[in-house]
């Protein structure tokens, strides 16, 4: 029933152009000011409708996105979208309520996303689990809905067992969307998202070696979150390849843990305060970029539980701090950044709650903290700004004393 | 550890009870105060005042006498019953803080760690009163054991987080899958399993084994206690409701911290008893109702009394809520006879923990039930998961149910967010519109 | 009077603050106005007037700070946190805690041994927490800066205000005034609500460490003692409070241009 999966095949329609062109061309999508990225990405994914694909949209965090790939599914991430609602839809959610919630409500029931088949809810906090019910129930959203629910907790026998359950349920939902999934299709899809995260793993792992921006290595990694898996490798593939034997960066490097790279000119403020991400603890990026075991496991939903498993310890999975603080210890030793920034998204409850045990955890270590709130709706105010650069002016003075 | 379990009991069955036999005496001649617009005042509030002083005396000399527990509104606290755990509720105590005006020094002691305003104030009050060993109820006693289920929030987990990492004790997770009509056979086998696991991490801190008999009993307790808890709620099906849905706040303690236990039961029996005397001789929670409401959403615990004044004044009364009818409604599931299976359907299908499409149908239903005009829907920044889909909700209630409906901002716990004045004009024009 | 070496600028959100130091850090003049939101000509006719009373050379270098400091023609520009710092510290000489209330920000700045920065906090962009909380409720109440701190001290007790919100405030206080109660024991309870969320922002301050004031708000007798209350501890105002942030621009443009001339100069303080 799987008659239009190309996983691994020959076939790759966004090549051509991406081959020809330096990275920098690829931020084209996404990257620069100026373009509206939305209206890039619907017309890829009218492109990918043309070659007889489905569309789902998904909400963050983690999903089996191998799932939708083995089905010949497109999955498009729905961050908010940041900035100011796009619909007055947003307003059936208060004010306190964190904005990846609010825009995407906005966003959905105001029409923005009617060219998709269905939406997928992960249910990754309180805020999303209440939208995959208040826009297919109370209105909002009339197309199929999906869902998928994450053990939560820590890695248990029987958070693995539902964890599978859960798994096949999913594969079945996604069947009746768009064909089943046949295992075969799915092993397939398994290794392909395999090798995509073994290399989103060694770009940021190797930062230092690769001569790009931040912007341009998270317009990069945040195009995945749109573009069919193989165009998304093919891109990565390009990035590793310009890896230097040696550190190319020079700034001043830091760890940063948090939710999601926006507003992405945080990005650009980081760079002109002279800073740059070296460890990436980003639930959108760094935290979905696991070690994957080579051979992978023969069951491909084996391989899904074992992934399930096997990231960075996320907040929104309930992940205990104890794990959370080695993970970003463990990070920070390995790319030697000098500090640690904490970015927050307003009301953003899993990453808030962690605040006070990082805070002390690195006070002990005196390594340097800066959180940092930051809205989806606005660009970086002028004060948060001066707290950027003058953490970067406290950084370097230690530096330079060391 | 027997110089602690001789003292324990000491308090539990002798300085206890001698203490509220005192209190008996000492108000025996106190003239009540005027109930102004409100009804008499329930007999049964005494007794209530009582058995939650006896509770927390005995949590004071609790730790070190007999396991204690400190456990979220939703855990299914029945499997702790056979061992003899105190149970401890955080969520209890950040109410009755609130509910004193103690709540924000202990709010600010958590911002001074670092955890944000924007964080639950149940949450902010509990870490809070463990960071500066302050509560108004003299002493918390140290748990052994933190037992958290997701099934009203994900924020427990992160607030039990804290409080395992603070006192270095086994936290047990019960991780409840969101349920969309009903609950799905993997959701339930997974939920059994966590239960299992709970138990024996349970049974390991009480260095004993839970007897199924014994187990039996605590879940027909718990049975019992929560259809004597729906059987209260149900008496204000009466016109006029023989109490107020700020009462109903009041005596929900019981079935919420003491659930699973013959005291819990007993005491609503004689509430039971109460409440049907005054439905009879037509007895009412305020002296002249008008209007009767329905109440969405946790209580402003540190503002009930204004409020309730305020609406009474009027005729206004609330005479149902969805946060006290939570209680009520797993009574029917639970099955004494199969604790397991029963306790994970139960726990699983509770209000915050299912579609809003049941939240929709539950509210229409109490509004039909108990022949309500109006609704007041507490918006209430703490409380994310309670407060998702209520813009829709008012709109769709006034529509399907033909009540006029009303949100309110507010908070459960934190008063310092909260503008007296601008709810007071709020719930003003609200109750003009009646007229 | 020793030979001016450098100039520092604060520009803030309500006022620009600038001075001149010589190459002990001594400060020869300075000047505190109300500030113009056209930044570049206030700073222009400001140092004018400050060389003059220097007698300073128009070539001395320059270091600004403040929210404005990118608006200013200088030598080094540098945030508030790290100019406060310096500035704090070649007045204490001392680590410790650093507490500048402004009108806009509240900052809290954890000074080390060597007078560099270990740590700092600033308010969310909420005014709750900033001089600015005081001065919106004051001005409705109609009670006049000057008269802040007698009207405090006149006050048996303080009234609890408990909105932290100065819009929720605002109405609070009206209400308890039309209640009967006592504008002295409201304006106490307002500095003791804004000294709790100023004791929050500090978090848990280590008992050794010395606690120091800076900011317009430090010139307020209240608002000092009320600080002290709510962290249980002496707070010291670092001299000329409001200057804390335009002296440490001034060290630091004199170190960069001693850095970048071969004459010894020696350093401050």
């Amino acid at each position: 029933m799987c008659k239009r999966l190309h996983v691994g095949g020959p076939k790759r329609m966004w090549e051509p152009e991406a081959a020809a062109a330096p990275i920098a061309a690829a931020l084209y999508i996404t990257g620069r000011r100026g373009h509206s990225p939305g209206g890039m990405r619907k017309a890829y994914i009218r492109e990918q409708q043309a070659r007889g694909r489905k569309v789902v949209a998904v909400l963050p965090v983690h999903y089996p996105k191998e799932i939708l790939t083995a089905a010949g599914v497109l999955s498009v991430e729905l961050w908010g979208p940041p900035g100011p609602p796009r619909h007055a839809s947003a307003g059936r959610l208060q004010t306190y309520v964190c904005a990846v919630g609010r825009n995407a409500l906005g966003f959905l029931a105001g029409g923005h996303a009617d060219l998709v088949d269905a939406v997928l809810f992960p249910h990754t906090c309180d805020t999303i689990q209440g939208l995959a019910t208040l826009l297919p129930d109370l209105g909002g959203w009339s197309k199929p809905v999906l869902r998928f629910q994450h053990p939560k907790g820590d890695d248990r026998e029987s958070a693995r067992r539902f964890l599978r359950a859960e798994l096949e349920r999913f594969a079945s939902e996604v069947g009746e969307l768009a064909g089943a999934v046949t295992a075969e299709a799915l092993s397939r899809a398994v290794a392909l998202h395999a090798e995509i995260d073994r290399a989103r793993a060694a770009l940021l792992a190797r930062r230092a070696s690769l001569d790009l921006s931040d912007r341009a290595l998270y317009a990069l990694l945040r195009r995945g979150e749109f573009l069919w898996p193989e165009d998304h490798l093919a891109e990565l593939r390009r990035a590793v390849a310009r890896l230097a034997p040696a550190p190319v960066q020079r700034g001043l490097p830091l760890l940063v843990t948090g939710y999601v790279p926006e507003p992405m000119s945080l990005l650009d403020h980081l760079a002109e305060v002279g800073a740059f991400v070296a460890a990436d603890d980003w639930a959108a990026t760094g935290r979905r970029a696991p070690p994957r075991p080579d051979p992978l496991p023969a069951d491909p939903f084996d391989a899904l539980v074992e992934k399930g498993f096997a990231g960075a310890p996320c907040t929104t999975r309930g992940a205990s701090r104890e794990r959370r603080l080695a993970h970003l210890d463990a990070l920070r030793e390995r790319s030697g950044a000098l500090g640690v920034l904490a970015h927050v998204p307003k009301f953003c409850e899993p990453e808030l709650f962690d605040l006070p045990a990082l805070r002390r955890h690195l006070g002990e270590r005196g390594v340097p903290l800066l959180v940092l709130e930051t809205e989806l709706e606005s660009e970086l105010p002028a004060q948060a700004r001066t707290r950027l650069e003058a953490f970067a002016e406290m950084v370097s003075a230690r530096r330079a004393r060391a | 550890m027997i110089a602690r379990r001789i003292e324990y009991q000491a308090v539990r069955r002798a300085v206890g009870p001698l203490l509220v036999w005192l209190e008996r005496q000492r108000s025996r001649g106190r003239v009540r105060r005027d109930a102004g617009p409100f009804g008499p005042p329930l007999e049964s509030s005494r007794k209530l005042k009582e058995l939650l002083s006896l509770h927390y005396l005995e949590g004071r000399y609790a730790d070190g006498a007999v396991p204690v527990a400190w456990v979220t509104s939703g855990f299914p606290v029945e499997i702790l019953r056979p061992l003899g755990f105190h149970a401890v509720y955080p969520e209890n105590h950040a109410a009755l803080c609130a509910a004193r005006h103690a709540l924000p020094a202990l709010v600010e002691a958590a911002e001074r760690q670092g955890y944000s305003q924007d964080l639950c104030s149940y949450a902010r009050c509990d870490l809070g009163s463990v960071a500066s060993g302050r509560t108004p109820v003299g002493r918390l006693p140290r748990p052994d054991l933190l037992c958290c289920s997701t099934n009203i929030c994900q924020t427990v987990l992160y607030w039990y987080r804290a409080l395992a990492e603070r006192f270095r004790v086994p936290l047990v997770l019960v991780d409840t899958p969101f349920v969309y009509g009903e609950a799905r056979p993997h959701d339930v086998a997974y939920v059994v399993e966590q239960l299992r696991e709970a138990a024996a991490a349970a049974e390991r801190v009480a260095g004993r084994r839970i007897e199924p008999e014994a187990l039996s009993e605590a879940t027909r307790l718990a049975r019992e206690g929560t259809e004597l808890w729906g059987a209260c709620l149900a008496q204000n099906r009466a016109e006029p409701a023989p109490w107020t849905g700020f009462d109903q706040f009041a005596h929900m303690a019981p079935v919420v911290a003491l659930r699973g236990t013959e005291e819990c039961n007993g005491y609503y029996r004689m509430l039971l008893d109460e409440l049907r005397d005054r439905v009879r001789q037509g007895v009412g929670g305020i002296r002249e109702e008008r209007v009767r409401l329905l109440w969405d959403n946790l209580p402003v615990w540190f503002e009930l009394r204004h409020l309730a004044t305020l609406l009474a004044e009027r005729g206004f009364t609330f005479v149902c809520s969805t946060y006290a009818n939570a209680w009520s409604e797993m009574g029917s599931v639970i099955d004494p006879a199969d604790p397991w299976a029963s306790a994970a359907r139960a726990y699983q299908h509770v209000i915050l923990n299912r579609d809003l499409g049941s939240k929709l149908a539950l509210m229409k239903s109490l509004c039909r039930d108990y022949r309500v005009q109006g609704a007041v829907l507490h918006s209430d920044r703490s409380c994310k998961p309670y407060s998702i889909g209520q813009i829709d909700l008012r709109e769709r209630l006034s529509r399907e149910s033909g009540v006029r409906a009303l949100i309110l901002e507010a908070d459960h716990g934190d008063p310092r967010a909260w503008s007296p004045e601008q709810a007071d004009t709020r719930l003003r024009a609200f109750m003009e519109a009646f007229d | 009077m020793t030979a001016p070496a450098a100039i520092g600028v604060d520009v803030g959100s309500t006022t620009w603050k600038a001075v001149v130091i010589d190459r002990s850090g001594a400060v020869l003049a300075s000047l505190v106005e109300p500030a113009d939101p056209l930044v570049e000509a206030q700073t222009e006719r400001g140092l004018v007037e400050l060389r003059r009373r220097a007698g300073a050379p128009p070539d001395l270098p320059v270091g600004a700070t403040g929210y404005g400091r990118k608006r200013v023609a200088a030598g080094r520009s540098l945030t508030e946190i790290t100019c406060h710092a310096r500035g704090a510290f070649a007045r204490t000489r001392r680590p410790g805690v650093l507490l500048d209330i402004g009108g806009q920000d509240t900052k809290v700045i954890r000074i080390d041994a060597r007078g560099e920065v270990m740590d700092f906090a600033m308010n969310d962009k909420c005014a709750a927490g900033t001089g600015r909380f005081l001065e919106v409720i004051l001005a409705r109440l109609r009670v006049p800066l000057g008269e802040v701190a007698s009207r405090v001290a006149a006050a048996p007790r303080a009234v609890s205000v408990s909105s932290t919100c100065t819009v929720f405030a605002e109405s609070e206080v009206v209400s308890l005034v039309a209640g009967g109660e006592p504008v002295e024991g409201i304006v106490r309870g307002l500095h003791a609500s804004l000294a709790r969320r100023v004791a929050s922002l500090a978090g848990s301050v280590p008992p050794a460490e010395a606690v120091f004031l800076s900011g317009g708000v430090a010139l307020n007798p209240a608002m000092v003692a009320a600080l002290e209350e709510a962290l249980g501890r002496p707070v010291s105002v670092v001299p000329d409070p409001q200057l804390v942030g335009a002296l440490g621009a001034a060290l630091a443009a004199a170190e960069a241009a001693a850095a970048a001339s071969p004459r010894p100069v020696a350093p401050p303080g």
